[in-house]
């Protein structure tokens, strides 16, 4: 047998326009812990996924011991010895730990259940791992982090030969992490190579043995990381060169300042304070996490904080209705659950945020709802054959126009835009920014969250760097911004 | 201009919306089921027969307004019922002489007649008012709250009622308005029935109240999101659907000149079936009022036909088993609908 324990070869991977893995070649190491880094969008998701079997390939070959591999489904990924452990927990909580851990190979003689050697194995693996657990225990009222090790009990007792983890520490605190950390790298002896995915640059470098770095879909490099020399050469592999080409500094930056928030502060945020300019781009920028929907679900006022948000001289309240009337409008993080109304027609769609505009008294004004989405479908050129198509039938991107145009239907002054390009095809993505950088320099104010850093910096003005619900920073965009170190300060560096 | 401009503003001709297809898919069924009863049964095709589907089916009609506008934003009541029974009995005790020496199911408070019709819808409105509290503010879903305010207020109808009937000392224009005929066998409950489902036409096709109930039911956190006062909304459609069921157990206890404290019982799973049988559909967003009337005249074509073609009332349940699985395959669509 070679030394690897998995070999990918030339993988390919496409959505409708988008090729999210891009020809990715490499080889992972057996009895190492090797690491996978990349910005949002980088394709480590979606080669993790085409792994343990919740995608499939579009072309390319996968190597296991030696052997050609593929999956249908994360269960059979697992019989063949890959195992995942997801950001959502897959335990059942209403049941003991021991229950959880023979949850679908228990064995059964007419249809009741018996203990065999097998189960008493599986609590073996677990006392070895973690004796502090009860197996009599109910999950439910263990913590986020031994359910972790549950899982990671169930994955090494059913002779997992990888382990992929996701980000296992975004829930964690900092003893549970060390914890997990040694856990890791118990796993290691075992002969049990583990797949580590995260965000947090530092743990790469207390953990990993390799380290993989994936950009744009693309393989940049596979290095030991004894040749790594520090972050700031790890966070070059991952941005290269991103030249920002589009973004154009204003004018005059000097405009009045429109919206000034103080102190915001709930569960997930920490005493933000910042301030807004008419006609200003103001960007948001945080990994997945980092509170960026929370910020613009607060500031919208649909969701409850503590602090102080003024909007052209008057308190923003908790109520989102009222938030729209002051002249503020949000694009919402989920398109198809919180934007649109996916059943109804693009013409029923548009105007809902202002339906004052439509009627008088009451009354919708058939003609004036019929003259506005014309309009619209126009203005943000919406490619349909109607506007009595259903939304849910129209690609990612129109039914993201749909949402602009029921929001500058709202009339707004200020625009919160949460993650506007997700999901939907370049083309359409450089309308959208285009869409932007208009409505700014008609005078409109726009904050615009994103995990996706080239866009922050082609569009914005000024740029906040968002880690955990803190604001670590605040950049004028320009020739001398420094990616490397917004990836620093954003990956949680001083 | 131009080109795009016709291409944007003609709807495809020839393609009707999903709502009229189903409305008139519905509408099919109901002539259908009419010739067929006309075919089979003896004098029964004709005018007088169709007033008399109108005639007699009116109540689930009124019920129907309210439920179906709940169900398009994705709300159940199934209180309807036990309202019903409720406004009876609270106006027939109103309106009863409080003189003593009656017995105590014919004396009352002995109000005047309209005084006590407006109590008593009052009375209707605080059930709806309950209904809202729970489910609106206190996020309860829906089908287990009304399932407890119909047993409210039934038992309120049996409590005041004290288990059987007021039919006694009632004054004689208790007995009038819901007996005032008009042409026919229709009365006046019946005009009041097509007024207030042109009414609700009206509402659903032309008001942002009307627009706003259909966004609820489509999408409520979108709907919240795009500053529709949600809450206040599903408040406003329990208290009209309560305030309807109270208008309804009015005109029928005038009907009969008594109030029964067992009437309308079952009328809330009939009002619900006749409007998942017109479409609406059963996760809100989608369906018509239109449809719900369609879904009433169908119940009532099944009903007095199976009740002439074999004359035995044991056989009704069955026939309305029929009716109920043409609403599921309705559902069907509507669902199907939605999905996409």
């Amino acid at each position: 047998m070679n030394d690897n324990v998995l070999e990918i070869k030339n993988l390919l991977k496409d959505f409708p326009g988008v090729r999210a893995v891009n020809d990715v070649s490499f080889d992972i190491k057996r009895n190492t812990i090797h690491c996978l880094v990349g910005e949002n969008g980088a394709g480590k998701s979606t080669l993790i996924k085409i792994l343990t079997g919740a995608f499939t390939r579009t072309s390319g070959k996968i190597f296991l011991n030696g052997e050609e591999y593929s999956a249908h489904n994360p269960k059979h990924a697992g019989e063949q010895g890959i195992s995942t452990l997801f950001q959502e927990l897959n335990v059942v909580d209403q049941l003991t730990v021991e229950e959880n851990l023979t949850l679908g190979i228990e064995d059964t003689k007419f249809g009741f259940l018996r203990k065999t050697n097998k189960i008493k194995k599986i609590i073996e693996v677990l006392k070895d791992i973690e004796p502090s657990i009860d197996p009599k225990e109910r999950v439910s009222r263990l913590s986020v982090a031994k359910k972790q090790i549950i899982e990671i009990a169930k994955a090494v007792a059913s002779d997992a030969d990888v382990i992929i983890m996701d980000e296992p520490t975004a829930a964690l605190s900092e003893g549970e992490i060390e914890r997990l950390f040694k856990i890791i790298k118990k796993l290691r002896e075992q002969n049990v190579t583990v797949i580590y995915i995260s965000h947090r640059l530092d743990e790469i470098f207390e953990l990993g043995d390799y380290v993989t770095v994936m950009r744009d879909g693309m393989h940049i490099g596979t290095k030991p990381l004894t040749e790594v020399k520090d972050r700031m050469d790890l966070i070059k592999m991952m941005i290269g060169k991103t030249v920002i080409e589009c973004y154009e500094p204003r004018d005059d930056m000097s405009g009045e300042v429109v919206l000034k928030a103080k102190n915001i502060t709930n569960h997930k945020l920490k005493d933000i304070s910042f301030d807004v300019k008419k006609g200003e781009i103001v960007g948001f920028y945080g990994l997945v996490g980092a509170g960026k929907t929370e910020l613009a679900r607060a500031i919208y006022g649909a969701d409850k904080y503590s602090g102080n948000i003024m909007f052209n001289g008057k308190k923003l309240g908790h109520n989102p209705g009222k938030t729209i009337d002051a002249g503020i409008a949000l694009v919402p993080e989920e398109r198809r659950t919180q934007g649109l109304f996916t059943l109804l027609t693009i013409k029923r769609n548009i105007p809902v945020m202002n339906m004052k505009k439509i009627s008088r008294a009451g009354l919708i004004n058939a003609a004036s709802e019929k003259n506005v989405s014309k309009e619209y479908i126009e203005t943000l050129s919406i490619k349909t054959d109607s506007m009595e198509k259903e939304t849910a039938k129209l690609s990612g991107g129109n039914q993201q126009k749909v949402v602009f145009s029921k929001c500058l239907f709202a009339d707004a002054d200020l625009l919160i835009l949460d993650e506007p390009t997700r999901g939907i095809d370049v083309g359409a993505k450089a309308e959208i920014y285009h869409i932007i950088r208009e409505l700014a320099k008609e005078g409109k104010s726009i904050i615009f969250f994103s995990s996706e850093l080239p866009e922050i910096l082609n569009s914005c003005d000024r740029i906040f760097l968002l880690f955990e619900g803190e604001m670590r920073s605040e950049l004028q965009n320009g020739d001398d911004i420094d990616n490397q170190s917004i990836i620093h300060i954003c990956t949680g560096g001083n | 201009m131009g080109k795009k401009n016709n291409e944007v503003m003609n709807l495809k001709r020839g393609k009707m919306s999903n709502e009229s297809f189903i409305n008139l898919s519905m509408l099919a069924v109901l002539i259908l089921l009419f010739a067929l009863a006309s075919i089979f049964i003896n004098n029964y095709f004709g005018v007088p027969t169709a007033l008399n589907l109108v005639a007699n089916n009116w109540y689930y009609i009124i019920l129907g307004i309210g439920v179906t506008f709940l169900l398009v934003s994705g709300h159940f009541d199934l209180s309807v019922g036990g309202t019903l029974a409720m406004a009876g009995m609270l106006s027939a005790y109103f309106v009863q002489d409080s003189a003593e020496g009656f017995s105590p199911l014919a004396s009352g408070l002995g109000m005047g007649y309209g005084w006590a019709i407006i109590l008593a819808l009052i009375c209707c409105m605080l059930i709806g008012v309950i209904n809202a509290l729970f489910i609106a503010k206190l996020k309860v879903a829906s089908i287990i709250v009304t399932l407890g305010t119909m047993s409210v207020a039934r038992g309120i109808a049996e409590v005041v009622g004290l288990g059987a009937q007021r039919s006694a000392n009632l004054p004689e224009i208790y007995g009038k308005v819901g007996n005032l005929s008009l042409v026919g066998p229709i009365k006046i409950a019946a005009v009041i029935a097509v007024v207030l489902v042109l009414a609700a036409l009206f509402v659903e096709k032309k008001t942002v109240f009307g627009r706003r109930t259909y966004l609820i039911g489509a999408n409520q956190e979108a709907a919240r999101l795009s500053g529709i006062k949600v809450e206040r909304h599903i408040a406003l459609l329990y208290i009209l659907s309560s305030l309807l069921a109270g208008i309804t157990g009015i005109l029928l206890a005038s009907e009969t000149k008594a109030a029964i404290s067992t009437r309308g019982a079952g009328y809330e799973f009939n009002a619900l079936v006749v409007t998942l049988l017109g479409g609406t559909s059963i996760d809100g967003g989608f369906g018509s009022v239109a449809g719900t009337v369609v879904g009433a005249l169908i119940l009532g074509v099944v009903s007095s036909a199976s009740f002439s073609l074999l004359l035995r009332p044991e056989w009704q349940f069955i026939m309305k088993a029929i009716v109920t699985f043409l609403a599921i395959l309705a559902q069907r669509y509507a669902l199907d609908r939605r999905s996409r």
